[in-house]
């Protein structure tokens, strides 16, 4: 009996080495594939190759994405627009790395600086403590923070920072007249527009302020409901913010809420409301939106990368600064009105020249908060 | 004021809501009935998000899509039960393994057959069933508008929602099926000795949940948005855990505390247009929902008593 008992558990002993063996496996898969994408870099091979044959890069520069990564088709995309045009145009060697989590900021930032990368761009506001932590460690290497403000400045870092309140001006007044007009059929009376804000954040807030006041400028009667996602990600809860808009009688809807903007053009186009994009050109990079998609306030974080590298190749890169990319240092404009081209009065199309020459001209000062 | 916020939509707005969440609460029901904690119904959902996305974007067809979203939760939901019931492992650690899995997964994949991760294309969305509109004017034609505003106005999947709940309850109380369930999650020796195979009984639940979150993902990326994102989900199947253990592990009171967090999440929306009325950062309306699940489950609405055998290994002999 006692005999048995113990073969019993010997057995049972030998099956449960075999269980965690394989359950070793198995988490091991599970990292791995966890892991994979953020530390894929990005390269273009047959770039590199020519690159190689011809002389030594001028220099390696490099970005790592945030969380919301390449495809983004927003900032982290542009970013890498900009280093692609750095690499075509100056021959610089280049590197992306892209964070899936916050936790990978600080890893993929050692990385590239242990390699020799300069300058590196972190892209996106929330990496900024990271940035502030790593890059007295490095004090040979060069960094960018796209969408970050340093204060104080550090020696070798440079934040390029970007004026979304001039361009949410002019989207502001394009959304206050056209609420007002009739060239389209999902345009109505109640002199309603709408915001669409990811996190409650200081960067997003500049977009706020940007829009109510253009809209204002305008059409001083026009009512201004802003809501908050509290996420960059999650495009049911955009969705469903446009909806309530619409609801409330909204019919232009500005969204500065990266992929959450997504589900507020469905809202859009499912319930009858104008969109005014963010970032990017986002009749280019949401298709089949055209018949909603007013016009975009566009980012140029490629100008801002570009140019940031062009000075590090000719050697005058100003760090220990921030710099800032508004209407007059071609950091953010307004995209064309597409599919709207012919229907958008000349007034309003009118209007949005004057705004920028008055901000171009300082006669307007864009506010920055509430 | 107040009838900027109740308005048809907020119900409305409030059942959508609370599909996603229903959804995969009730397959962590079944699922722990049987004795098996499911706390990967986050990564089961975030992949049939991807999957159902990726098929339409092949087939272009959503209802092939749907059928692709459940196929990938239960593909999922296999890896939780093999090492759960199979291997017994701890289950908290494989449910957070395959959370780990699928957010790394679908990132992967998108980068593998898209080129590119972040979101995806543009895909054909299942429309509502029903397309009313609603009369102008008078008594009957308002309580018209409010019936078919909240009722009436859905995608297919959340009415599919509601028959599974009320399905599911049948299920698991009037069927013998639902029987060996419970039995299972309170003392699976005694389900054993009568001579039911425990691991296949456990294995078909932790399937069933798998394939329900995996509807919940289609629910959020076919129905909603029309696009797949990484990291979508936004920590929703963990929302709907709590909703399971709110709902005293039934699929009806699961589906009935999912619609209260949808109903909070609804109502926070709306809230936040009072923001210009009132100073109120929006951030303590984006709390509320969250601040209802801690209060829900620290235990105010009364005792919940999970399934006796949850969360243990079956051990035959």
């Amino acid at each position: 009996m006692r005999r048995t008992q113990f073969l019993y558990e010997e057995a049972d002993r030998s099956v449960n080495g075999k269980i965690s063996r394989v359950l070793v496996v198995l988490l091991a898969l599970t990292l791995i594939l966890a892991f994979v994408p953020a530390c894929s870099p990005k390269e273009d091979t047959t770039e590199e190759e020519t690159t190689e044959e011809t002389t030594e890069p001028p220099l390696k520069a490099a970005m790592v994405t945030d969380v919301g990564g390449l495809g983004d088709k927003s900032f982290n995309d542009l970013s890498y627009e900009g280093l692609k045009r750095a690499e075509e145009e100056l021959g610089v060697e280049i590197e992306v790395l892209e964070s899936k989590e916050i936790t990978d900021y600080e890893s993929n930032i050692d990385q590239l600086a242990s390699a020799g990368f300069s300058p590196i761009f972190a892209v996106g506001f929330l990496m900024t403590d990271t940035v502030v932590k790593l890059a007295p460690e490095y004090p040979d290497t060069q960094f960018g923070g796209v969408d970050e403000f340093f204060d104080p400045t550090i020696e070798n870092v440079v934040g390029l920072n970007f004026k979304e309140e001039e361009g949410s001006y002019l989207a502001g007044v394009v959304a206050g007249m056209a609420t007002k007009e009739t060239f389209d059929a999902k345009l109505n009376d109640k002199n309603i527009i709408g915001f669409v804000g990811g996190m409650d954040v200081p960067l997003i807030k500049k977009f706020e302020a940007g829009f109510i006041a253009g809209a204002k400028s305008v059409n001083p009667d026009v009512q201004v409901i802003s809501l908050y996602t509290g996420s960059f990600t999650d495009q049911a809860k955009g969705k469903e913010l446009g909806l309530s808009l619409i609801d409330q009688g909204a019919d232009v809807i500005y969204a500065a809420a990266g992929a959450c903007g997504t589900g507020t053009v469905q809202a859009c186009q499912e319930k009858g409301a104008l969109f005014i994009g963010v970032d990017a050109d986002q009749y280019l990079t949401i298709e089949g939106t055209g018949d909603v998609m007013l016009t975009s306030m566009m980012k140029r974080v490629d100008n801002a990368v570009f140019q940031t590298i062009e000075a590090a190749v000719n050697g005058d890169l100003k760090t220990g600064e921030n710099q800032v990319f508004g209407l007059k240092e071609g950091g953010v404009e307004l995209a064309p009105f597409h599919d709207f081209d012919s229907k958008v009065p000349q007034a309003i199309k009118d209007a949005v020249e004057k705004a920028t020459a008055d901000i171009i001209d300082g006669k307007i000062t864009v506010p920055t908060t509430l | 004021m107040l009838g900027d916020i109740i308005t048809p939509d907020l119900f409305a707005a409030a059942l959508r809501m609370a599909t996603p969440l229903a959804l995969a609460a009730i397959g962590g029901t079944i699922c722990e009935r049987s004795g098996v904690i499911n706390i990967a119904l986050e990564g089961m959902m975030l992949t049939g998000a991807f999957f159902g996305t990726a098929v339409v974007l092949v087939t272009n067809s959503p209802w092939l899509g749907v059928l692709g979203a459940v196929g990938a939760g239960v593909i999922m939901a296999s890896v939780h039960a093999f090492a759960s019931i199979n291997l017994r492992a701890d289950q908290t650690v494989s449910g957070t393994a395959i959370n780990l899995l699928a957010l790394g997964m679908t990132g992967f994949l998108m980068e593998i057959w898209y080129g590119h991760p972040g979101t995806t294309d543009q895909i054909g969305v299942l429309r509502p069933v029903l397309t009313l509109d609603a009369p102008g004017g008078g008594f009957l034609p308002e309580v018209w508008r409010w019936v078919s505003g909240i009722f009436l106005s859905h995608t297919p999947i959340v009415y599919i929602t509601i028959l599974i709940a009320i399905t599911a309850q049948w299920a698991v109380y009037h069927t013998k099926w639902g029987l060996r369930l419970r039995a299972l999650g309170e003392h699976p020796r005694a389900v054993d000795t009568v001579g039911v195979n425990v691991l296949r009984g456990r294995w078909v639940a932790v399937l069933i949940s798998g394939g329900l979150a995996g509807l919940a993902g289609a629910n959020l990326t076919i129905e909603q948005v029309g696009s797949f994102t990484e990291g979508m989900t936004n920590g929703r199947g963990f929302i709907a855990l709590a909703a399971n253990i709110f709902g005293r592990w039934t699929p009806v009171g699961s589906y009935l505390a999912a619609l209260l967090f949808g109903f909070a999440d609804a109502l926070q929306i709306k809230l936040q247009i009072l923001r210009g009325v009132i100073s109120v950062p929006p951030q303590f309306f984006l709390m509320l929902p969250y601040v209802l699940t801690v209060i829900v489950l620290a235990g105010v609405i009364g005792r919940a008593v999970a399934p006796a055998a949850s969360g243990i290994p079956y051990r035959k002999g």
